[in-house]
């Protein structure tokens, strides 16, 4: 039991900005009215948040442990977690190791985290570890867009088998919802080649179209009721001229719900690498008049990281630019991945639109229920450098000090320079914590109202925004404090939410020859039981056609 | 760049073992995964697919291959960077082709194979991966791979060794960061394979106690580091009588992975397979014997003193 008094609250989901009230938690780590006894922090003269909630990021799985592979050197240089009674030794950086990402997601007031990307052969390996991430609750999407039993489907006109195929994979991937990455094109760029706009063709199929996956996809989410809406990497990814593709993209999507991940590398304007420009003021507006999109903004840091993204076409272009080592992993009948050790400077013209976008679409997208924190970790930056984002978004001479040291060419590419908005505490509150927690479907989180998970983080309120948001002076998870005067306290094992959406039963018989025919995997192996996950959650799910 | 099996069973039609042999090695990799398979996109199978090997010897992988290339002991750098400049058309001498052991023609002709493939798979092998200048080796060769890219679709994938080595190397670089040659013993892990690797810690010494599971060190390991775990505190968990288990001064018998022990295995390409027993055992599993041993270390005092917290390492040097 716990007692949190004097605090300035901000708890975005029922409306409070900044009162100073108490908080109550009860043994089984949920916020309550009152407790008899137990123990008190005083909280005067500090913030109150809900814990964070990272609505996409990598941080487990084959792609993130083949770019530890990939990486020693930057291990040697980052910090190192030495194990003591309660903390287990890990690595953090660029693909830090599983304890010291939940130890790092932690140590910086996130609680809930989203694995945004999962192959369903390798499932079974992304929950292993997952297992392995302390104190975090976590989700995982698994990756449908480009696969070839539903796209089959999709092809033949089967919309029912199709959405029966989807809901099957959810389940035997023990996720909780789709991600979509380029649809159609990963498919293609199997065969070397890419989709690229909505009305392509995709090398295998006749009459498929990237904007018919989408709008197919969709409607499946939402007709299986999934509590998080179709989770979109839209195609033709960090291509100069792409905005075209995202709005084409979004129109797409009319009438349904959908997430479209780090929409920074979708907003691009000009011809080529030379004139490539920011259009965030385009993809801006699109979402301010459509409050059924919500986004995160993939925003860019300058500095060290590797990109991995299940966007095989991508990785490719970056390899081509850089010049530096690539890893491309196909897995069978799903998607591909690849990876590519990359570092943004803000002398690069390319990557001082692509941070200038970053900023640019949270500051100019109005309503923060729409936009949350992101950088698409670790491609555009690592997660545990949110707090600089925060200080950029909330201090506008800050931001003018860093467009200054930008290119001079830099002039007419970008609006960030013309915009003043400044983010409020209780905005911050909005856009990492309460609205990724809304758009994830997840009621109990990013929630400090009665009955919600006691998930909660105490900074002590300072002017230096930075060091205030990396340096939280409590960290409460379910209850128990974790971290405390910047010391990890105890590290209790996360939950994983899972959802299982309904499917015809001869399903099973259905997708059995088709699966033996795609896969080297024997069917009966295939599905993850649920015995192999970690105190899984299992969330209902929802009437999404209702509104 | 690398890809699962099951992408090599249903599209490439060009497959290259380098430094590799299959055929005694994997026996089931053929029939199972590459060569003899037939997919959609590769309907009658083998006779779609070209299979090219690239050795120093001729093992009996050789009479499975379409093209035979025997490369120099020690000539696999140079033979893949010869191969580099082809496919760019960039000029290389008759004395640095000369020197590889293999002719212009061959190479000619592998090169416009390349090119005109779908999707074209290297594997490479022990051989590879095990011979003077090991990660150069592998790295030109993945460097290869991703510059083939810019005509057609091409992967590379290495064949690693038997049991779960796979699972291990996999588990430790999520757990750690590094797949092998780890030490622990500044309180966080470090890496560096010649030094940290098991056969350098028991070669020179350096360890007080040795903990094996799942490995006969004792059968394959050189006379110093044999001499050494004798003469340290030895326990070895193992189902069967081995070398090991008869030097050791403790022998736990396990029950047997995937027979009578659940777990997951990660097959080559790092896909993991549950392993579901089939008989009980009445011997314990790994994993009941390692949470025991853990279970009693925790109840002694910790290695650090009492109320001491480090924090963390901000920079290595
Ligand atoms: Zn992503």
């Amino acid at each position: 039991m716990l007692r949190i008094t004097g605090g300035k609250i901000y708890d975005p989901a029922n409306g409070i900005d900044g009162h100073v009230r108490d908080i109550c938690i009860n043994d089984r780590g949920k916020i309550v009215d009152s407790v008899d006894g137990g123990r008190t922090i005083n909280a005067s003269g500090m913030i109150i948040f809900p814990g964070g909630v990272d609505v996409h990021t990598h941080v487990a799985g084959g792609a993130m442990n083949f770019a530890r592979a990939m990486t020693p050197e930057d291990h040697r240089r980052t910090q190192a977690f030495i194990r003591t009674q309660s903390r287990r030794s890990g690595l953090g950086g660029m693909a830090p190791t599983t304890f010291a990402t939940g130890y790092l997601y932690a140590g910086m007031g996130f609680t809930t985290v989203n694995e945004a990307a999962v192959p369903v052969l390798s499932a079974r390996h992304t929950h292993e570890e997952l297992a392995d991430i302390p104190i975090v609750d976590k989700a995982t999407l698994t990756l449908m867009a480009n696969n070839e039993i539903m796209l089959d489907q999709m092809e033949a006109g089967e919309y029912e088998r199709a959405k029966n195929v989807v809901a099957w994979y959810i389940w035997a991937a023990k996720s909780y919802g789709v991600k979509a990455v380029n649809p159609g094109g990963v498919a293609a760029w199997k065969w070397g080649s890419d989709a690229k706009q909505m009305t392509d063709s995709i090398d295998g199929y006749n009459s498929l179209t990237p904007g018919k996956i989408v709008t197919m996809l969709a409607t499946i989410c939402d007709d299986l009721g999934l509590p998080h809406p179709m989770h979109l990497h839209c195609n033709n990814l960090g291509a100069p001229g792409n905005i075209s593709t995202t709005l084409d993209t979004l129109k797409h999507l009319e009438g349904h719900r959908a997430h479209i991940a780090h929409s920074q590398y979708h907003a691009y304007g000009g011809d080529d690498w030379d004139t490539m420009c920011s259009a965030t003021a385009q993809l801006a507006e699109y979402f301010n008049t459509h409050p059924n999109i919500t986004t995160d903004a993939g925003a860019v840091l300058f500095g060290d990281t590797v990109t991995i993204t299940a966007d095989g076409p991508w990785q490719h272009l970056l390899y081509k630019l850089t010049g530096r080592k690539w890893g491309n992993l196909d897995v069978e009948n799903e998607t591909g991945c690849g990876i590519v050790p990359y570092t943004y400077r803000p002398s690069n013209l390319v990557n001082a639109v692509q941070w200038a976008s970053g900023l640019e679409l949270m500051l100019l997208i109005k309503n923060p229920w729409q936009v949350f924190l992101s950088t698409d970790h670790p491609n555009g930056g690592c997660f545990w450098r949110y707090p600089e984002i925060i200080q950029l978004l909330m201090c506008a001479d800050f931001r003018n000090e860093c467009i200054a040291k930008l290119p001079d060419k830099i002039k007419g590419r970008i609006t960030l320079p013309e915009i003043d908005r400044e983010y409020t505490l209780y905005e911050v509150a909005t856009s990492m914590s309460a609205g990724p927690a809304r758009a994830l479907g997840l009621t109990q989180k990013g929630n400090l109202g009665v009955g919600c998970d006691a998930d909660i983080v105490i900074y002590e309120e300072e002017d230096d925004v930075a060091r205030m948001f990396s340096h939280p002076r409590y960290v409460i998870k379910a209850g128990e404090v974790v971290i405390e005067d910047g010391e990890i306290r105890e590290t209790p094992e996360g939950r994983e939410f899972l959802v299982k959406p309904s499917y015809a039963p001869e399903t099973d018989e259905f997708m059995r020859p088709r699966f033996e025919d795609c896969y080297t995997m024997s069917f009966e192996n295939y599905p993850v039981e649920i015995e192999r996950i970690e105190n899984p959650n299992m969330q209902e799910c929802i009437n999404a056609n209702e509104d | 760049m690398t890809c699962t099996l099951g992408e090599v069973k249903q599209r490439a039609d060009f497959i290259v073992y380098w430094g590799g042999n299959p055929a005694e090695c994997h026996p089931r990799h053929f029939t199972k995964y590459t060569i003899m398979q037939k997919s959609k996109f590769l309907p009658r199978g083998r006779k779609d697919r070209t299979m090219v090997l690239v050795d120093i010897r001729e093992t009996k992988s050789a009479k499975a291959a379409d093209i035979f290339m025997q490369v120099k002991p020690g000539k696999d750098f140079e033979l893949i960077t010869i191969l580099r400049a082809l496919i760019k058309h960039q000029h290389v001498g008759d004395d640095q082709i000369a020197e590889t052991g293999v002719t212009r023609e061959m190479l000619d002709d592998l090169v416009q194979r390349m090119k005109s493939c779908k999707f074209g798979c290297f594997f490479f092998g022990m051989g590879l991966s095990m011979t003077r200048g090991k990660h150069m080796n592998s790295a030109a060769l993945l460097t290869l791979a991703a510059e083939m890219n810019a005509f057609t679709k091409f992967v590379a994938m290495p064949m690693r060794g038997h049991g779960n080595v796979t699972g291990a190397d996999v588990i430790m670089r999520w757990q750690t960061g590094y797949p092998f040659g780890i030490t622990f013993n500044r309180g966080y892990p470090r890496y560096n394979p010649g030094e940290f690797s098991t056969v350098d810690v028991l070669v020179r010494g350096d360890c007080d106690a040795a903990f094996i599971i799942g490995a006969d060190p004792g059968a394959t390991m050189p006379q110093p580091a044999i001499d050494h775990l004798k003469r340290i505190p030895t326990i070895c968990l193992d189902p069967h009588i081995t070398h090991t288990s008869k030097l050791a001064r403790v022998h736990i018998t396990t029950a047997a992975q995937g027979i009578s022990a659940p777990g997951t295995a990660y097959r080559m390409d790092e896909l993991p397979l549950p392993l579901k027993p089939a008989l009980k055992s009445p011997y314990p599993t790994d994993e009941d014997v390692v949470r025991r041993i853990n279970k009693a270390i925790s109840e002694k005092p910790f290695w650090l003193p009492e109320g001491s917290q480090p924090q963390m390492i901000t920079a290595q040097v």
